[in-house]
């Protein structure tokens, strides 16, 4: 499955200067290793050996992944947003 | 707009994360591990004597403060800061706390503390040029980025929950400000916010200008430090949605001590969340573990109704380190707290002031207070702004003596 993946502007160096790029994947997992396959330099920074590091924030179609099983199937998934971990007003 | 010379004591920004010091520029999290930047300054340069006869002869605003800040003052900003800090023996009395003291910061132009964070965010975006400023808020925040703007002659957009309670919504619309109401909870605003923030070229308070924002909050505990005689209070229990508040009290902590304000001396930092939303709380008293985002937040208190709060494990570390103690408390405790402080010592405060009041009775409880400790407890937001609660009224009655001798028989005594 085709993911649209949206990189926050702090990290879009790290991705060739890309606003979003596409990855297949249908777990977790194989996200996190697209990730770090395709884009090695976004993915040192994103992750945090087999997680995703804790200062950014993932979003599956708006769901955190804090939230989502790791066995959770993203076949029918389309968005994924990575944004620096904020929040507070 | 203009604004006075960029504040020359900000030495970078270090990465709280990797411990990198960064150029002072556009960036608002770390380049290379995108964790949280803060202000750097240049501590020793700041001879406490001078500091303090700096401070002492600023203006009554946070502003006083200057050098201890990380942008100059505006030109045109509202008066923010400089809050009573008040005894309350009679609360006091009534939850079993010796000598208690309320800084009572909803007494701020938007009538929340919030005021504070968004007048350095301001001042920030004037230095930017920027002409947009906007935030994700719970109510509180949008009221203060609305009112900072009109006065700064800023366009705002500020995105709330659709629940946001309609006095908050209100108040932010006649400041002019644009209201965006969103679907979900406060969490869902957020991300929406994190996702337009980089490409709107707007100042997004709590996004793109944080670094900034969040150094607005230090300047409660350099009140309440001054306002004692350049003294530190025993303990502070501080209200705890994203922990930017309580990581800030810290901050301000070693500032005061590590530039001589203040002789060195433990301060105590607790932390106070609803029930229903108490991700750093429940992390203390569960053994100092890892945060655990809340998933829905339900509480009264909707000003704290931050499931994953970005400072989060932060806060619990702030809190271990400074000797500090944690609770959690539920609505009911919230309400009945909120009136016994209007009750006791006719302060009215929206329900975050309420958490802060039952966890201080709650820790009263556990014994976490030594005899005659000073304890301060942060008042953050105002009950005038509406309450969620009515209260119970009897039935109105016409305007003849009798009508009242009958309904209100108690009275004459």
């Amino acid at each position: 499955m085709s993911l649209t993946v949206r990189i926050p502007a702090p990290l879009r160096a790290r991705a060739g200067g890309a606003r979003i790029v596409q990855l297949e994947a249908t777990s977790l997992a194989e996200l996190r290793r697209a990730l770090a396959e395709g884009y090695p330099d976004l993915g040192a920074a994103v992750l945090d050996g087999q997680a995703f590091a804790s200062a950014i924030s993932v979003f599956v179609d708006g769901e955190d992944v804090r939230f989502l099983p790791e066995d959770a199937d993203l076949r029918n998934a389309h968005l994924v947003e990575l944004l620096p971990a904020m929040s507070g007003g | 707009m203009t604004t006075m010379a960029i504040a020359d004591q900000v030495q970078g920004l270090r990465c709280r994360s990797c411990g990198v010091l960064q150029p002072r520029d556009e960036r608002y999290v770390c380049e290379r591990c995108l964790g949280a930047v803060e202000p750097e300054y240049d501590l020793p340069s700041l001879r406490a004597s001078d500091l303090r006869s700096r401070i002492e002869q600023g203006p009554r605003t946070i502003w006083r403060y200057a050098p201890l800040l990380p942008c100059a003052e505006p030109a045109q900003g509202l008066q923010v800061g400089w809050t009573p800090l008040v005894p309350a023996p009679h609360l006091g009395k009534a939850i079993g706390v010796d000598d208690l003291w309320l800084k009572d910061d909803s007494r701020n132009p938007s009538l929340s503390f919030k005021d504070r964070p968004v007048a350095l965010a301001t001042a920030r975006a004037l230095e930017l040029g920027l002409d947009t400023i906007a935030c994700a808020s719970t109510g509180n925040l949008a009221g203060a980025v609305a009112a900072a703007a009109a006065r700064a002659g800023l366009r705002a957009y500020v995105f709330v929950p659709e629940t946001t309670e309609a006095s908050k919504i209100a108040a932010a619309a006649w400041y002019g400000a644009t209201v965006v109401r969103v679907r979900g909870n406060y969490d869902r605003v957020n991300r929406l916010c994190g996702s337009l923030a980089d490409d709107l070229g707007w100042g997004f308070v709590n996004f793109t200008l944080r670094p900034y924002y969040a150094e607005g909050s230090k300047t409660l505990l350099f009140e309440i430090a001054e306002q004692l005689g350049w003294r530190l209070p025993d303990h502070v229990i501080v209200p705890v949605g994203s922990g930017a508040l309580l990581t800030r009290t810290a901050t301000a902590l070693a500032q005061l001590i590590g530039t001589g304000l203040v002789p060195d001396a433990p301060c105590r930092i607790s932390a106070a969340q609803p029930a229903g939303c108490a991700p750093v709380t429940d992390a203390v008293q569960d053994g100092w573990r890892a945060v655990a985002a809340v998933r829905s937040p339900e509480t009264i208190a909707r000003s704290l109704a931050i499931g994953a709060p970005a400072d989060g494990d932060a806060s619990v570390s702030v809190v271990r380190r400074s000797g500090g103690a944690a609770a959690s408390v539920s609505d009911e405790e919230i309400v009945d707290a909120c009136a016994l402080l209007a009750l006791t010592e006719g302060v009215l405060v929206e329900p975050a002031g309420g958490v802060v009041v039952a966890t201080a009775r709650s820790l009263a409880r556990r014994d976490v207070f030594g005899r005659g400790e000073r304890v301060v407890l942060y008042l953050t937001g105002n009950g005038h702004k509406g309450f969620p609660l009515e209260p119970e009224l009897r039935e109105t009655i016409d305007a003849d003596p009798d009508a009242f001798g009958s309904a209100y028989p108690e009275a004459a005594r």
